[in-house]
């Protein structure tokens, strides 16, 4: 096949004029910063995915608030979407195919962030669903949970393109 | 001639047939060139399996497909246990008096409008409101659920909510208030609003 590369360029090299930039980004590369990053992102995913995997059909109500998924796919939505976490979760933590896990992890997190973001625009006023499905959460869709989810954004990217 | 020693694994080593040189080609070329994300795809296919397995087994498993009447979120012990009625159906029973009317719409639109006789019990806020709601919600007569309307699964989660309550004859409005005030059926007005909490649980 031809050379045409897919996705940005395997590390974006930091700058002479910034040593400190460097520094971090040597720091972040780090196999053990990864693997402390990756048992981190794994088990917020497996935490997270509990309450789901044990009230499919709450979770598939949550879905439903969020109205983005078309109806006849919830059901089938809230079915996997769970498995996917836990599964993500647990390769992050053992450290199995973590590249792999660590793409599957950013692409939901980007779901998430995609989910919150238009509930939020849209006024909707819904139940998270993030960490718990029982109704007794206060916790709303909100611009919070957006910025509390970048940090597993970047983990999570951190550990697909570094691994 | 030597064999030269085996190169590359590929899958097309093991080619037999044209559809599966096809495969297989597509299959080598991918791992190749995308090994992170077919690992991912991996980790779906065996979500959906360890998923649909689990499911299968779940006392409170989903069916795939939205429940008749394009509900979702009903687990399949549930199905048959929360019919629908249309308006037509409901007044028959509201003329009867047997039933008892819950509204699960907020208290505020409760307070405006509701059908007479109808105890409110704000699904929204289902949790807190449960331990009172549950003294006036009678085990031994039909509850006939209803909220606002087409796509509004309140009523739904209501009922899923009394099933594992252990209520057992209960009948959810299909389209709920709006179907029932387009009959011209009849309803409790307060313009200038009421205490919402009077009836309210």
């Amino acid at each position: 096949m031809g050379s045409r590369r897919f996705g940005t360029p395997k590390a974006i090299p930091p700058t002479r004029e910034a040593p400190e930039m460097r520094a971090i980004w040597r720091l972040a590369t780090h196999p053990i910063f990864l693997r402390v990053a990756g048992i981190l992102v794994g088990a917020t995913f497996v935490y997270a995915s509990l309450d789901k995997i044990a009230r499919p059909d709450r979770f598939a109500d949550i879905v439903h608030d969020y109205d983005m998924v078309p109806l006849i796919f919830i059901n089938a939505f809230a079915l996997i979407m769970p498995w996917t976490e836990i599964t993500t979760g647990a390769a992050l933590i053992a450290g199995v195919w973590r590249r792999g896990a660590g793409l599957l992890a950013t692409a939901m997190t980007v779901a998430f962030l995609i989910a919150i973001a238009q509930a939020e625009i849209r006024g909707l006023e819904i139940e998270c669903g993030c960490f718990t499905v029982s109704g007794m959460s206060t916790s709303e869709a909100t611009w919070d949970l957006f910025i509390r989810d970048i940090p597993l954004l970047l983990g999570a990217m951190l550990v697909w393109r570094k691994g | 001639m030597a064999q030269p020693a085996q190169e590359k694994t590929t899958f097309e080593n093991r080619a037999c047939c044209p559809i599966v040189n096809e495969t297989s080609a597509i299959l080598t070329w991918a791992v190749a060139r995308f090994p992170h994300a077919v690992r991912a795809a991996l980790f779906l296919i065996l979500a959906v399996a360890v998923g649909a397995a689990y499911n299968a087994a779940h006392p409170l498993g989903l069916p795939w497909l939205p429940s008749p009447g394009n509900r979702v979120g009903i687990p399949r012990a549930f199905e048959t246990r929360l019919p629908q009625i249309d308006a037509v159906q409901a007044m028959s029973l509201y003329e009867a008096g047997d039933a008892l009317f819950v509204d699960s719409r907020d208290a505020a639109d409760y307070a405006e409008d509701h059908i007479p006789g109808a105890v409110n019990v704000p699904m929204r806020k289902w949790a807190e409101l449960w331990p009172q709601a549950a003294s006036q919600l009678p085990r031994d007569r039909t509850l006939v659920l209803y909220c606002y309307g087409a796509h509004c699964g309140l009523s739904t989660r209501q009922g899923k909510a009394l099933l594992e309550e252990g209520y057992e004859d209960l009948v959810v409005l299909d389209y709920g208030w709006s179907t029932w005030t387009q009959h011209g059926q009849p309803t409790v007005r307060h313009p200038e609003g009421y205490p919402a909490d009077e009836g309210s649980a």
